[in-house]
């Protein structure tokens, strides 16, 4: 059992090191750039902010202030479809961004569509409220600190001699149990949507969303620049969009930028 | 029948008219024979009959310079009784000679009653220009009709009698201000003078500065190319350009009556008449002559301002200037007036001074200003101050800051742009008393929400950036497997761990305690072996074993000191109760006894193991 566990230490040291040396050195240039978009935004020099932006994320990182700061720079150009998109982007990241939550909605005040959404049961509110307190990452770590209370609890039952403690630890290891159990779903869940892109913003003027994947089909309805549209299917460059009032159509993949 | 009645006596009386008075339609043409090149003349064309289709001939030679200007009159006689009727129909033209020699005009032609009659042709002779043409032969005193063929003729030339404009500056900045003077020269006396035609002044901001004393031109003599003229200004005006370019003025036209002396006396002249009127006691040798002058045309080049350094708070001004500001009070209480007075003085166009406007705190109530000029033309254009009064209330209490107005304006003297900045004041307004601003009637209420100005977007996040690899989640990766597999293996390890410190430390106190009454049960089932046995010596062992041994554990009594004694004292002092102690030590004894007193019957035995069980279970509920 001990030889084992040194080798399991092991393991995760090592892929800790690996972890930090691949970043470590690109995430000190990054983090200089970061400041100096930052000073460029502070300047108002949203164009070469945006470029400090985006020179950022040739680097194959991202984070949520960092697609929130760019949205606010793009805002600032009066480019609000990326803006948009940049805040949607910082949003899935980090679902309980309050900042970036406003300024969504003052650049969804900016663009041409204005669509009612369908309205959503408490149930379906609630389950997505509680999971939009804290990020993906932050409920895998809620899920392990669960975890290590769960055994805790467990061991208390076990071996406390004290009645007390051994009550403690049967309701408070359910209760672990049951946050376990909560977190890794909310986890697993922004697992899946950060792992797949199953929304996009339009980015073209306008767009006539069409009835079936071809240009001769029926025009169905027209989006605007700006609009979000979730993603359901995809054929021969052509998407499947359903819009927030729960039309669904098609148009051409070009003319969205999923995310 | 009354129509046809009024129609006979019309007939009567009036169609004789018609009938008696016409004469032959005639067309005469009268005009001057002789005319001086320049000079303008007019030729009449008189028709005696009403007609219609005027045709004029040609009028080769000449400039037409209007016409025909027609007029009509027409009289009705009666001599006795015999009625007749005179019409006389006028076409007229006004020609001026261009060029010498002579010149035939055609015939003219008119319809008359659907007959067509002519003019005559005629000839005109064009002479040399005299230089006296200039005048039109309007003016009742003009003679020079009769000496046209006079050498000694009284002219006024160009070099005795000019109009000139005089410009400041020729190459300005947009805004800044230029003097123009128009100034005549002449070396004759002059009189009634008049402006003909003004500048229009396309592309510039005009005032006339004329220097009006008393309707007095103001005369002073000056010297050109040797000679000495008396000048006079005719007006001055300052213009300022409102764009760039190349602008040209056009000149201005004014017409005068020179007055000159004519040579003594004029003999040539075969006129009786004109020897007459030429006498010195008749016209004391002044001629007059009516002039029209002209000045140059002037190109005054404008330059754009420039745009390097312009400052923000620019608006417009040039020239030079001087700018404060002026309170009145800085501590007042809430609903009196303060105000502030900004002054800009100086040189330049103060009149179309665009004064800077100060900021006040949202609290404030401005009112609109009340804005002064006064302006002072002098030579070098225009100067003066314009003022502007802001008069302001605060309506809450506290300290505001009124930043400090800039004001900006190109200074032509070094080409650049200045930025004045006026003070900047820090009100302090107390709270007046309730009663005064009851009186007031204004604000009954000090409440109010919070006004917002503006919306924003939120700022950026300027904190750690929390960069981390693309699409890279923390959950479901080996990571979180492998942190999860290491709480499960500690877990396991903490558990191993404690269950041989346990099997360590078994001796201990409380672990005696703790096992006290499964190593008691143990023995007991070892007794209950032995008693089936029946094997009476072992049996009472085990059972006395198992009795002391739980108690020593429970207790925590050491073994050496373990005696009927030290157990009723410690279960004493555990508050044990009597009756059990009692009992617990009546069991041990009735075992010590039997132990040691063997032979007694099995019921005693199993008795004594009943008891034994019992007691051990009780004092387990206790301890």
């Amino acid at each position: 059992m001990n030889e084992r566990e040194a080798t399991m230490k092991r393991y995760t040291l090592f892929i800790l090191l690996a972890f930090l040396a691949l970043t470590g050195r690109a995430q000190e240039t990054v983090e200089k750039w970061f400041e100096q978009a930052n000073a460029a935004y502070n300047a108002g020099n949203y164009d070469s902010a945006v470029r400090l932006y985006e020179d950022i994320l040739t680097y194959d990182v991202e984070s949520a202030p960092l697609y929130y700061n760019m949205g606010n720079a793009y805002y600032k150009k009066r480019d609000y479809p990326m803006a948009i998109y940049c805040y949607e982007k910082a949003l899935k990241i980090d679902p309980s961004d309050d900042d970036a939550r406003t300024n969504l909605e003052m650049a969804n005040l900016a663009i041409v569509d204005k669509i009612e959404p369908v309205p959503q049961s408490f149930l379906v509110k609630g389950w997505n409220g509680m999971r939009n307190w804290l990020s993906g990452d932050q409920w895998a770590y809620v899920s392990i600190v669960a975890f290590a209370l769960l055994l805790v609890a467990v061991g208390l039952f076990l071996r406390s001699g004290r009645m007390g403690m051994r009550k403690l630890g049967f309701f408070g290891g359910i209760v672990m149990l049951i946050v376990f159990g909560l977190s890794v779903l909310f986890a697993a869940q922004f697992r899946k949507a950060s792992l797949t892109e199953d929304q996009a913003i339009v980015m073209t003027p306008t767009v006539t969303v069409k009835s079936s994947p071809n240009t001769s089909s029926v025009d169905l309805f027209v989006l605007h620049e700006g609009t979000k549209v979730d993603l359901l299917d995809e054929a021969d460059g052509w998407s499947k969009i359903k819009i927030a009032n729960g039309s669904i159509g098609w148009l051409q993949t070009d003319f969205i930028l999923p995310f | 029948m009354k129509k046809l009645f009024k129609l006979i006596v019309f007939l009567v009386c009036v169609a004789p008219m018609a009938l008696w008075a016409q004469d032959d339609p005639t067309l005469k043409v009268s005009a001057k024979q002789q005319v001086m090149v320049g000079e303008r003349f007019q030729v009449v064309f008189e028709a005696n009959a009403e007609g219609k289709h005027f045709t004029a001939p040609s009028f080769e030679g000449f400039d037409v310079m209007g016409g025909p200007f027609t007029s009509s009159s027409s009289s009705v006689q009666i001599v006795n009784g015999s009625v007749s009727r005179t019409v006389k129909n006028t076409y007229t033209f006004a020609l001026q000679a261009s060029q010498e020699g002579t010149f035939r005009i055609g015939s003219a032609s008119l319809t008359v009653k659907g007959d067509k009659i002519t003019s005559q042709p005629f000839e005109i002779k064009v002479v040399p220009d005299d230089g006296s043409h200039a005048a039109p032969s309007g003016g009742g005193n003009n003679r020079q009709q009769g000496q046209s063929q006079n050498t000694s003729d009284p002219q006024v030339s160009g070099k005795d009698l000019f109009l000139k404009v005089i410009p400041s500056k020729k190459t300005v900045y947009v805004g800044e201000q230029v003097v123009l003077t128009y100034k005549l020269y002449t070396k004759v006396p002059i009189s009634s003078l008049s402006v003909e035609r003004v500048p229009s002044y396309a592309g510039f901001w005009t005032k006339d500065i004329t220097d009006n004393n008393g309707g007095a031109l103001r005369q002073s003599s000056e010297y050109v190319n040797g000679t000495e003229y008396t000048t006079a200004e005719i007006q001055r005006v300052i213009i300022v350009p409102q764009r760039a370019g190349n602008l040209t003025l056009d000149p201005m036209t004014i017409s005068c009556v020179a007055q000159i002396r004519t040579q003594s006396n004029n003999r040539q002249s075969n006129d009786p008449f004109d020897i007459f009127f030429n006498d010195p006691f008749f016209n004391r040798n002044i001629t007059n002559i009516h002039k029209e002058l002209s000045s140059n045309s002037l190109t005054i080049e404008v330059k754009n301002l420039p745009d390097n350094g312009k400052p923000a708070s620019f608006a417009g001004a040039v020239g030079n200037y001087n700018f404060k500001s002026d309170i009145d009070k800085t501590q007042l209480k809430t609903n009196e007036a303060f105000t502030l007075t900004l002054t800009v003085s100086g040189t330049g166009n103060i009149e179309l001074l665009k004064m800077p406007e100060p900021v006040f705190p949202p609290d404030f109530e401005v009112y609109d200003p009340k804005i002064v000029t006064s302006t002072n033309n002098t030579v070098n254009g225009m100067s003066g101050t314009k003022k502007a009064e802001y008069l302001v209330i605060p309506r809450r209490a506290g300290s505001f800051d009124l930043s400090p107005v800039e004001f900006s304006f190109f200074n032509v003297g070094n080409n650049s742009y200045s930025t004045l900045t006026s003070e900047a004041y820090t009100i302090e307004v107390e709270k007046g008393s309730g009663k005064e601003s009851d009186e007031g009637g204004i604000y009954t209420t000090n409440q109010e929400g919070i006004k917002y100005l503006g919306s924003d977007i939120r700022h950026i996040n300027t904190g750690d950036p929390h960069l981390k690899p693309t699409k890279t989640v923390f959950f479901a990766s080996p990571a979180y497997f492998v942190a999860l597999l290491a709480l499960l293996v500690i877990f396991i390890i903490l558990l191993l761990v404690l269950k041989k410190r346990e099997q360590l430390s078994q001796d201990t106190a409380v672990n005696r305690n703790r096992k006290a009454d499964k190593v008691a049960r143990g023995r007991l089932k070892n007794a209950y072996q032995f008693l089936k046995a029946k094997d009476q010596e072992k049996f009472y062992v085990e059972l006395s074993q198992a009795l002391w041994g739980y108690i020593a554990d429970k207790l925590g009594i050491e073994r050496s000191k373990l005696s009927m004694d030290t157990v009723s004292e410690t279960m004493k002092e555990k508050n044990v109760p009597e009756e059990l102690t009692q009992q617990f030590v009546d069991t041990l004894n009735s075992c010590e006894f039997a132990r040691f007193a063997p032979g007694s019957a099995e019921e005693k035995m199993d008795d004594l193991y009943q008891r034994g069980i019992d007691v051990i279970s009780k004092a387990e509920k206790v301890l």
